[in-house]
Parts: C-alpha cells; structure tokens; sequence
C-alpha cells in the first residue's frame, strides 16, 4: 500500500513538470491553431540559460526563472512576429513544417554553439521523508514551482483585460477583430507566454535532468499525449492531463516494466482518440 | 462557410496532433549527412596522392558527446602519422561524417565513403548498435574494419571476416566490479539496463558472470531509452534490497538513476555504472553524490602503456581538454590499424585483414592487442575506477591500482 502511494505520488510529482511544457503548447494551438513542433526546443533553451547562469554566476535556478522567464518570452513574441504569423492562416501542414524547421534549426544551432556535451546542474537532491514515503526533493520544488506558474497562467487568461483577448482571438478571431482587438498583439503575447512556460519548464528539467541540445523532442511526445488527453485548446485540460498521464506512466511503470510503461502511454493516446476525441475539458464539436 | 471551414480543421487536429508526433518520432535522424571537418593535416616527409580513410562517428544525437572523443583521436592519429611520414610514404586523410547516433544513417554512410569518397580504408563508428549496423556493408564490401567504438560480442557471433575488436567485449565489463564484490562478501545483485545492443550485452554478461561467482540476482529490468523518470523502478528496487546495483547505462541514465536513488533513499552497499561514470561530466554533474561509485573504464590516463603520456600530452595540446577513454579506443584503432599495414607492406585490404586477425601489438590500452578466429579482442585488460572527492582512480585489478577501493557506500542520510 505504501509504495503504492509512493508510485502515485511520483506520477504526480512527474505530471507538474508536463502540465508547464503541455500547457504552452495548447495556449498556442488554442489561440492560433498552430501546433508548435519547436516548443521543445524552447524548453531546451531554458534549460540551457539556467544551466549557464548557474554554472558561470552560481545563480539559484529557481531565481534564475526571474530572468530567462522574460527572455524567453522575448524570444516567443520575435518568433510569432517574424514566422509564426505568417502560418496562422495557413493550411495546418504549413504550420506544422514551419515549426518543424523552427526545432531543426535551434537544435542545430544549440550543438553548434553550446556543443553535445551533457550538462547537468547539481541543485537540490535527496528525500524528503515522512514516514515510509520520501518525496523526491527537486522534483517536489519543480511541481510547486510548475503549480504556481500554471496557476498564474490560468489567472492571467482568465481575470485579466489582455486574458480576455486571448480567448477572444481564440474563439474567433474575426469577431475578436471586428471588437477592436489587436489580434496580432493578442496573438504575440500567447506565444510569448508559451514560450516562457516552455523556458521554465526546462529550467525545472535541468535539474531533474541532463541538459543537451537534442532533449526537447524527449519531452514532446509526451507533451502531445497530454494535450490530447486533456483537450486540444484547453489550458486546465492539458494540466489535469499532465497529471493523469504522470500517474498513468508510474503506475504501469511500477505494476510492468518501464519499457512497457511507454507503450501503455501510447495505447492510453490512442483510446483516448478513439473513444474521447475531444479529451477531458475540449468542447465537442458538433 | 466559414464555420463549416473551422469545423473541418478541428475535427483534423487530433489526426494532426498524431501526425505531428510520428513526424517527432520518425525525424530522429534522417536528414543525412553533415560532414565533420576531416583533417589533412600536411606535414613530414609523406608524397603522392592521400591514404583516404573513412569513418562515420556519431558527433550528434544521443551519443554525440562520446563519439565526439573518437572523431577528435582519429584527427590526432592522422595528424601524428602524417608527422611520422605518413602510412607507407603516402598522407593520410581522414574523411569523416556524422551518422546522427543511428544505426540506419550510419549504414548509409558507410556505403558512401566506399562507394562514392572511394575511401582505402575504413575506422569504426562509435556504439554497439551503430557497429553491429555498419559492419554489414563493410562486410559486403570486403573491408576490414577495427570496432575502436563498440564492444557488444553480438557483433563477432556472425561468422564476419572483416570486424575487428579492438577493447573487450561488453559482456566483461563488470567482471572487475563483480570480483570486488565477493571479496566484501556480498550476494545479491540487482542489475537494470537500457534497452540498446551494448547496455544490454554489458547486463547479459554481467548476470551470467554473477551468477556463476554465486551471487543472487534479486531484481533485473531494462528500462526504454531517453527515459525522463525512473522512479517506479527504484521504488522497485527498493524493495528487492540488493546489496549491489550495477547499471547497463551511458550518460544521461546513470546521472538520472543516482539521483532518484538518493530522492527515493534507495541504498546499496556498491554502485556501478558503465560509461557513463567513466566519464569526467559524470562527477561534474553529481557533484558530490558521485562519490563512492564505480564503474569499468577500458583506459585511464594514469596507465603505464606504451606511449600513454605521450598521447595524453598532445590530445590535450591538440584539443585543449582532457582524453576520455572513449579517445584512447579511437586512438588505438588507429594505431592497430597503422601496424596492419606496415604488417602487411600495402594497402591491400585482403592482406590487410590477413594481418589483423594474426597481429600481436601494444597500443596505449591496457593490454595487448590480439583477436581470436572470430575477430573478437582477447587481449586487452579493462580496469575499474572508483569516483573518490574529485577524482577517479584506477582502483583494480591490483598491478594498475592508484588507490584503495572505497567500501560500502554509505547510506544517502549519512552524507
């Protein structure tokens, strides 16, 4: 029994870090119909400017959040001004192919300028213990930090004025315009929170993590499966999501083997399509 | 119109969703070839037209790091060898790609150094998997190739004549960890690896070896690579108490398994990794958490070979950082491959062979280079390092020792 709250505990640990990486990713679907195929790249680029703070200035990564959250999001609105709005309209194929470039090219650029040398940031490690349970330290710090920034998130979208715009352009982004939004604002400003919540999702994985230019696309493939399972667009959804799918894979890692915890992943992925399309919090579409 | 427009994309976004995955998926490594930068480097007495030799190394994908060491030995072999005069009269220059740490890229590559560079020679790639791969197109082709990146015996178990390995093989890399065991009188093990050709054979042997010095393996399990949580699998541990934990492993993983061991309080009495804590980074990433922890490393630079400090010397020089053993395999490949042909008196590639599977010669590895009828290296001696503060000393066997083995590791709590 014990270790069986042990084993939900850690999916549930494991769910926070996803629910920061996937929640980004649906802001941008939901608000432009794009999905990002570079997003991974962006929490790698996190990861690595924490990496760096820490390494060259010692700097906590969690203060490090302060700085490379607002760099981050720089790095989200250039992009969506520069590329991504030239795909919004577009069929989704061309969306898809040119994020694809997007992630080819920063991981690229990342082997060249940070090399494939593995870098690991040694902040926080250990239990915590009460009674038999230990709570993984750094993964506990990541989950709260993960919670808070989600929360804030899920707050700002939905208490406050540019919030509203958002969900406005999502909705419909010709009656949002007819309204006198500036939907291209609008529509910068989810990709720059996007971004910034990919940047702090990697400064969490640095330290729970090894830090490399290629460790994006590790982190995608269940960033999809939590998006379709908590609902293409929806910012709560993809957050229960994350935590379903953190408590799916430990279990069945724990009752089979690891290796097969993958495939029950993929299995979940594909019933989910099948029987639920549009996931916990999607609106059916009728 | 223009709902009916919308709808159609919406009911297409979980369809594309899964697309986009497959695409994630399935891109791993296709896109080919980006030449590294070989060498030519001119230099001493060599004339006439270039010795072309050929390899592909992983400097990118999962194994980009460690192959990166090999690239950078064979630049420094070609290097050295050009300065010496070069390989009977002729320069030698390197042609090197970047197989992307697959398997199928690197057969693609192998075939376009013989094919379309029209190479003289060829060196090993870097991994079991990527090895056992190629080392099907060098076969048809008929040339003979020294395995200076992998080790998995499955790759001499096919009756090829034209692999050659140039350290031991996977299946022993353990056997010094497992020797130190008993001798502290354990009996129970546990053993996890990942699911790839060389970490796999590293737990086959290992498991066989174990088994047969009397130990009990209480837990094994493989585990999928790029794994991102291991904890469901230290819980299981956990309760299976193992006195030793060996990991079938390279980089990432045994950084992730020692964390969740000490978030989790799983404690064993020793801890073993392969690869990955030969490597300098691995004590870089740990920090202090390293301590305590050994792993097999087929060369270390406080060795007595021949010409060792010579070449750590110049690698740093060349380099401007530290050789991992990773290098020294490369490095020998070169220099066996360097005495086969002297052997041989040409570039022959039948003579060649002929002259690797009787040479007997020294490189800078512990050991001896020899290969039995299969190809399979018999000679050379892997040591044990154990990470101590800083450091990781050769710890076993006896004669190359440069410190006492540090034992049981204590329990995390305590540290």
């Amino acid at each position: 029994m014990v270790t069986l709250v042990q084993v939900v505990v850690s999916g549930l640990l494991l769910g926070g870090v996803y629910a920061l990486l996937a929640g980004g990713l649906t802001l941008i679907f939901g608000v432009m119909r794009v999905i990002n195929l570079a997003h991974g790249e962006f929490l790698m680029l996190g990861a690595y400017a924490s990496f760096f703070l820490f390494a060259r200035l010692g700097l906590n990564p969690i203060l490090s959040l302060f700085l490379s959250m607002p760099l981050m999001f720089g790095v989200g609105w250039i992009a969506q001004r520069v590329l991504i709005s030239r795909v919004v309209r577009a069929p989704l194929l061309t969306s898809l192919l040119l994020t694809y470039g997007v992630s080819l090219a920063l991981t690229g650029g990342a082997q060249a300028t940070f090399t494939n040398d593995f870098r690991s940031v040694p902040f926080l490690s250990g239990a915590l213990n009460i009674g038999e349970l230990a709570f993984s330290v750094p993964r506990l710090v990541a989950c709260v930090t993960a919670l808070v920034l989600t929360g804030a998130a899920q707050f700002f979208l939905s208490r406050t004025r540019w919030g509203k715009a958002l969900r406005a352009t999502a909705q419909s982004a010709d009656v949002a315009l007819a309204c006198g939004i500036d939907i291209d604002r609008a529509r910068m400003i989810a990709f720059g929170i996007a971004t910034a919540l990919a940047g702090a999702a990697g400064t969490l994985t640095s330290f729970l993590y090894t830090v490399y230019p290629e460790m994006g696309k590790t982190f995608m493939l269940k960033a999809f499966a939590v998006i379709v399972l908590g609902g293409m667009g929806s910012f709560p959804g993809a957050f229960l999501g994350a935590l379903v799918l953190g408590v799916i894979e430990s279990t069945a890692s724990y009752v089979t083997t690891t290796q097969i915890a993958e495939a029950v992943i993929y299995i979940t992925l594909l019933a989910m399509l099948l029987l639920r399309p549009q996931g916990f919090f999607g609106v059916k579409e009728a | 119109m223009n709902t009916r427009t919308r709808r159609s994309i919406l009911a297409g976004a979980p369809a594309a969703f899964g697309l986009a995955g497959l695409i994630l998926s399935a891109c791993g490594g296709d896109a080919g070839e980006s030449a590294a930068p070989a060498a030519p480097s001119t230099g001493g007495a060599a004339k006439g037209a270039p010795v072309k030799i050929g390899a592909s190394v992983s400097t990118t994908g999962s194994n980009g790091k460690t192959g990166q060491y090999q690239v950078e030995a064979y630049q420094l072999w070609a290097e050295q060898i050009n300065a010496r005069g070069g390989l009977l009269g002729r320069p030698v220059e390197m042609v090197i790609l970047d197989d992307q740490s697959d398997p199928t890229v690197g057969t693609k590559l192998y075939e376009k150094l013989i094919n379309e560079d029209k190479v003289d020679l060829v060196l090993g790639p870097y991994s079991s998997g990527v090895t056992q791969a190629v080392s099907t197109v060098t076969e048809k082709y008929k040339y003979p190739m020294l395995s200076a990146g992998a080790s998995a015996s499955d790759i001499w178990k096919r009756n090829y004549k034209y692999v050659f390995g140039v350290y031991s093989v996977a299946e022993s890399y353990f056997y010094g960890v497992i020797d130190l065991a008993k001798k502290n009188g354990l009996k129970t093990i546990a053993i996890i690896n990942e699911d790839t050709v060389f970490p796999k054979a590293t737990a086959a042997g290992t498991a066989e070896y174990a088994r047969k010095e009397g130990f009990r393996i209480v837990f094994q399990e493989q585990y999928p690579t790029k794994v991102t949580d291991l904890s469901s699998l230290i819980t299981k541990l956990k309760a299976a108490k193992p006195e030793v934990l060996v990991g079938g492993s390279y980089q990432p993983d045994s950084v992730l398994i020692t964390r969740q061991a000490k978030e989790l309080d799983l404690n064993v009495k020793m801890l073993a990794f392969s690869v990955g804590a030969a490597m300098p980074e691995f004590g870089e990433g740990l920090g202090k958490d390293a301590d305590f922890i050994f792993g097999p490393s087929m060369w270390e630079p406080s060795l007595k070979t021949k010409g060792n400090s010579e070449f750590e010397a110049s690698y740093k020089k060349k380099w401007n950082r530290d050789p991992d053993y990773h290098s020294a395999t490369g490095f020998a490949g070169g220099q066996i491959l360097e005495a086969a042909v002297l052997k041989a008196k040409s570039l022959d590639r039948e003579k060649i062979r002929e002259a690797l599977s009787t040479l007997e010669t020294d490189t800078v590895l512990p050991g001896k280079y020899k290969v039995d009828d299969t190809g399979t290296q018999l000679s050379h001696i892997p040591v044990v390092i154990q990470w101590q503060g800083k450091d990781k000393p050769v710890i076993g066997p006896d004669a190359m020792a440069t410190a006492k083995p540090k034992f049981p590791m204590p329990e995390w709590k305590g540290r």
